[in-house]
């Protein structure tokens, strides 16, 4: 008899353990699941406020639906279209379409502003202080937005400029310096 | 000569780690000791073989041998000296091939230090470490060799062509000295700066410092001691990864600040990104792993943040340098891309599928349950959520987004500096918080009343702190809670050292000084702790400062006219002079003088420096704790000693930035500082079957 009071106890104990067990992962649910949630909810808010394409030139200027819409492009910058009016820090420059794919960005910038049928587009940018890398064929990255006139309205602009080492490979130049190739001959004989 | 030397290191390093890995684990599994320590002599052997492939490339470097491809695009004639040893990391070979060398390194001293006592993980920490080193010799090796040269060769048309190559091809002979001299590069401006030269190392030494614990996680998943054994071994190699990660990311902070000249030391953009990756989730790993040491618990959690912060160190050291920044396309295209993502997802499934085969044979059981809301445990949980997400929202911001709707809508959509600066804040506010109550709550279960009571006066200083700088005249509603927040986390600290400071002056009638000295050597992981803490109280100030209230104005100046600032500052053009340094590189220097309530505070001298390949300005700047007076002359076509243009920036408490990074270091080399205990050769001459024992199994 009292062994079976024991066992009853005993159950019993088992069991508000497990109820205690339980309320506490519930409510480590409802904590894991609202952090979650709000989480979920600061990242969608903000991806969608501060998303914008980035799509190129030729795509910029095909669309119509884009005028006016917060848009990223690249393009290669024409060298001589920079204009600078340093006392207001206004930047003018067109810049070329870069193709989407290349295997060698210098190689695209080098070709784009050579290519005088490749698409332009004049950016505007305001309050903004030449960058030093700003220069003929660098690759010119402009968030902003392309206003009914034609010319892009830029906010921010990122510049890179690619040094024609970075795929590893060597000049032709190396070859051109050399004229008298014959001299060489004895020491790679 | 020269270059086959550098490559016949390299390639019998890579043969060493090899047979390393290989003699490791037959050695770990069959249990014969002797393989064992063959492997461990083959991983040490590594070092000097690396240290001979960077000092040959060193030794190129210096002397000018241009015909080494990796010469030619780093240094050129005019380079000097000092940016010649440096450009060792100047780009994507050379820095593989430093990255390998502090790889072997650091394996070396995990052998010479933790061999001793972990006997039964060393065999497979000896493989996880050996492949991850052969893997990126491999890179140098076949991929990116920092000993590549160029040749000619004479064709049939008898046109010359110009060949890269390791080894002398058939017919080849080298350009003409004068040819390869005028053909070199040179570093790029930019870099040539004290952040910039030093950031690289350090941000590397942070990266190859994680493959330790890691490898050392992945040890305990393999030999079957999953005891906290590993998380001992690695405490410290932890903490001096993330000091090296720390100061990596603070002098990173500093080039783009000193250098790039737009007022800001961080800019969201995707390279600082990629290296910030790797910090959140080490720091959330340097909590949790607290956690199981004392409790028991989040075994599995702690195997995940250990491979994904070796995920991010892989991440971080490749996403910058192989175009997958421009596009998931040139990612896909460039040499390194598909190597590096077959290595990370075979190193990654390999783990993770030991972690699922343990934890279903029931060895990575927690030992303990979370005992309430308010518990340590649950504040370091937390505390992991907050950096989890902060590194989830910034990876999806900068990489995650772009990359998706590249490959699944086709069209790419990228996420500006709004993105970041709407995401991100309230994570921090709440690490923030939780870095102010953690230290408060109690291992096991604490009561709120208990926490409250100790809240009382970290809370009351807050609160002091807050009227001081409303009568200092703030009264911008997000700083001042911004502050508040901040500030609790700092009193936090140091209330919490004091009172641990008062008990000892109590208990052992010590003078509060000496009490003070006690309690950092007795219990330096918990007080170097807050100290680091506090440098990031003192970061966060300065963070808060600096960007909400950065003032800036520009403006011409007529030589010896004033621009007025703001009411309280003015900028007066004193002089334009023209100067040549001695690498040639011609500098306009323009004198201004900083007028501050009508009286000088200080002379500057912004300048722009024409190098050959670009100009590059360089701003003079008057540094106080209070503030940063930072002028930038703007380049234009007519700049003369009549008239010039400035750009000025007032940066509220932007030192504190850097002061905070001081104080880190501090705390953290206090937190690694060896704790006075018995030398391992005493102790095992004390239990030797203990010594023994404990150094085979499974």
């Amino acid at each position: 008899m009292a062994q079976a009071t024991w066992e009853k106890q005993a159950a019993g104990l088992e069991y508000e353990k497990i109820i205690k067990k339980k309320s506490t992962n519930w409510k480590f649910l409802v904590g894991g699941g609202l952090i979650l949630a709000s989480v979920l909810y600061l990242i969608i808010s903000s991806t969608i406020s501060g998303a914008s394409y980035f799509i190129t030139v030729e795509d910029l200027l095909a669309n119509p639906e884009y005028v006016g819409q917060r848009v990223r492009i690249s393009g290669a910058v024409l060298g001589h279209t920079i204009e600078y009016d340093s006392e207001n820090l206004i930047l003018d420059f067109t810049i070329s379409h870069i193709p989407d794919e290349y295997d060698n960005l210098a190689e695209a910038l080098h070709q784009s502003v050579n290519d005088p049928t490749m698409a332009q587009i004049p950016v505007h940018i305001e309050n903004q202080v030449k960058p030093d890398l700003l220069r003929h064929e660098a690759q010119a990255i402009v968030t902003g937005y392309l206003g009914e006139d034609g010319v892009f309205y830029a906010s921010e602009l990122n510049l890179k400029c690619p040094s024609r080492f970075d795929d590893g490979s060597s000049s032709q130049n190396l070859a051109d310096d050399v004229d008298h190739s014959e001299e060489y001959a004895d020491y790679a004989g | 000569m020269l270059a086959e030397i550098g490559v016949v290191a390299l390639g019998l390093a890579f043969i060493a780690s090899m047979y390393a890995i290989v003699a490791a684990i037959y050695g770990g599994r069959t249990h014969q000791e002797r393989w064992v320590i063959s492997a461990r002599n083959a991983a040490i052997a590594t070092f000097p073989l690396m240290l001979i492939a960077c000092l040959v490339l060193v030794i190129a470097l210096m002397n000018g041998e241009y015909q080494i491809n990796y010469v030619r695009a780093t240094t050129d004639p005019s380079t000097p000296d000092f940016y010649r040893f440096t450009a060792l990391w100047g780009s994507q070979e050379g820095s593989l091939l430093f990255w390998s060398s502090i790889m072997s390194l650091f394996a070396m001293l995990a052998m010479l230090i933790n061999w001793h006592n972990e006997r039964r993980l060393m065999p497979y920490v000896i493989a996880y470490s050996m492949a991850t080193l052969a893997f990126f010799l491999f890179l140098s090796l076949f991929l990116e060799n920092p000993f590549e040269r160029v040749w000619l060769t004479l064709g049939e048309d008898g046109q010359t062509r110009v060949v890269d190559s390791l080894f002398i091809p058939p017919n080849a002979f080298p350009p003409t000295l004068e040819s390869l001299a005028a053909d070199a590069r040179g570093l790029n401006p930019l870099l040539r700066h004290f952040g910039m030269i030093i950031h690289p190392p350090m941000l590397y030494l942070g990266f190859v410092g994680f493959t330790i614990p890691f490898a050392f996680a992945m040890a305990a998943l393999a030999s079957g001691d999953l005891s906290t054994n590993w998380i001992k071994a690695t405490r410290r190699w932890t903490l001096v990864a993330w000091l090296f990660l720390s100061l990596g990311l603070i002098l990173g902070g500093r080039w783009a600040y000193d250098v790039l000249g737009w007022g800001g030391y961080w800019g969201w953009d995707p390279v600082e990104n990629a290296a910030f990756l790797p910090w959140l989730i080490g720091t959330a790993f340097l909590h949790s792993v607290m956690i199981q040491e004392k409790r028991g618990m989040l075994k599995v959690w702690n195997m995940f943040l250990i491979i994904g912060t070796f995920s991010a160190v892989m991440f971080g050291t490749f996403a910058t340098r192989s175009g997958l920044i421009e596009s998931v396309h040139s990612f896909a295209r460039s040499e390194i891309g598909l190597p590096m993502f077959i290595f990370w997802a075979g190193i990654t499934l390999v783990s993770v599928s030991m972690i699922i085969w343990r934890w279903n044979r029931g060895e990575l059981q927690d030992e303990h349950h979370f005992a309430g809301w308010f518990s340590r445990e649950t504040m370091f949980v937390l505390n992991n959520i907050v950096f989890i997400v902060l590194a989830v929202a910034i990876f999806w911001g900068s990489f995650g987004a772009p990359i998706i709707s590249e490959l699944f809508a086709g069209e790419e959509i990228t996420l500006g500096t709004d993105y970041f600066m709407r995401v991100t804040p309230p994570l921090f506010a709440l690490m923030y918080i939780l870095m102010g109550v953690a230290p408060i709550s109690a291992w096991g279960a604490t009561s709120i009343n208990r926490m409250g009571r100790a809240m009382v006066i970290p809370l009351m200083l807050t609160f002091l702190t807050l009227v001081l700088i409303v009568l200092l005249g703030t009264r911008h509603l997000v700083a001042l809670v911004a502050y508040g927040v901040v500030s609790l986390a700092g009193w936090v600290a140091v209330y919490e050292t004091y009172r641990g400071m008062m008990a000892r002056v109590r208990t052992r009638h010590e003078n509060p000084l000496v009490a003070l000295i006690a309690l950092f050597t007795r219990n330096r992981r918990r007080y170097g702790g807050y100290i680091v803490h506090l440098g990031i109280v003192v970061i966060g100030i300065g963070i808060i400062g600096s960007t909400l209230f950065q003032i800036e104005r520009q403006g011409l100046i007529l030589r010896g006219e004033t621009l007025q600032i703001n009411d309280e500052y003015a900028l007066r053009f004193d002089d334009f002079t023209v100067a040549q340094a001695n690498d040639g590189r011609i500098m306009d220097i323009a004198t201004v003088t900083v007028i501050r309530n009508n009286k000088e505070i200080a002379q500057l001298q912004p300048r722009i420096d024409q190098f050959p390949s670009m100009p590059m300005s360089i701003a003079g700047a008057h540094s106080t704790l209070e503030n940063d007076f930072y002028v930038l002359l703007v380049p234009w076509e007519n700049i003369s000693a009549e008239s010039a243009i400035f750009k000025v920036y007032i940066n509220p408490l932007v030192n504190l930035v850097w002061w905070g990074g001081l104080i880190l270091i501090l705390g953290t080399i206090i937190s690694v500082y060896p704790n006075d205990k018995i030398p391992v050769r005493v102790r095992s001459t004390v239990q030797p079957q203990l010594a023994t024992g404990a150094a085979w199994g499974d």
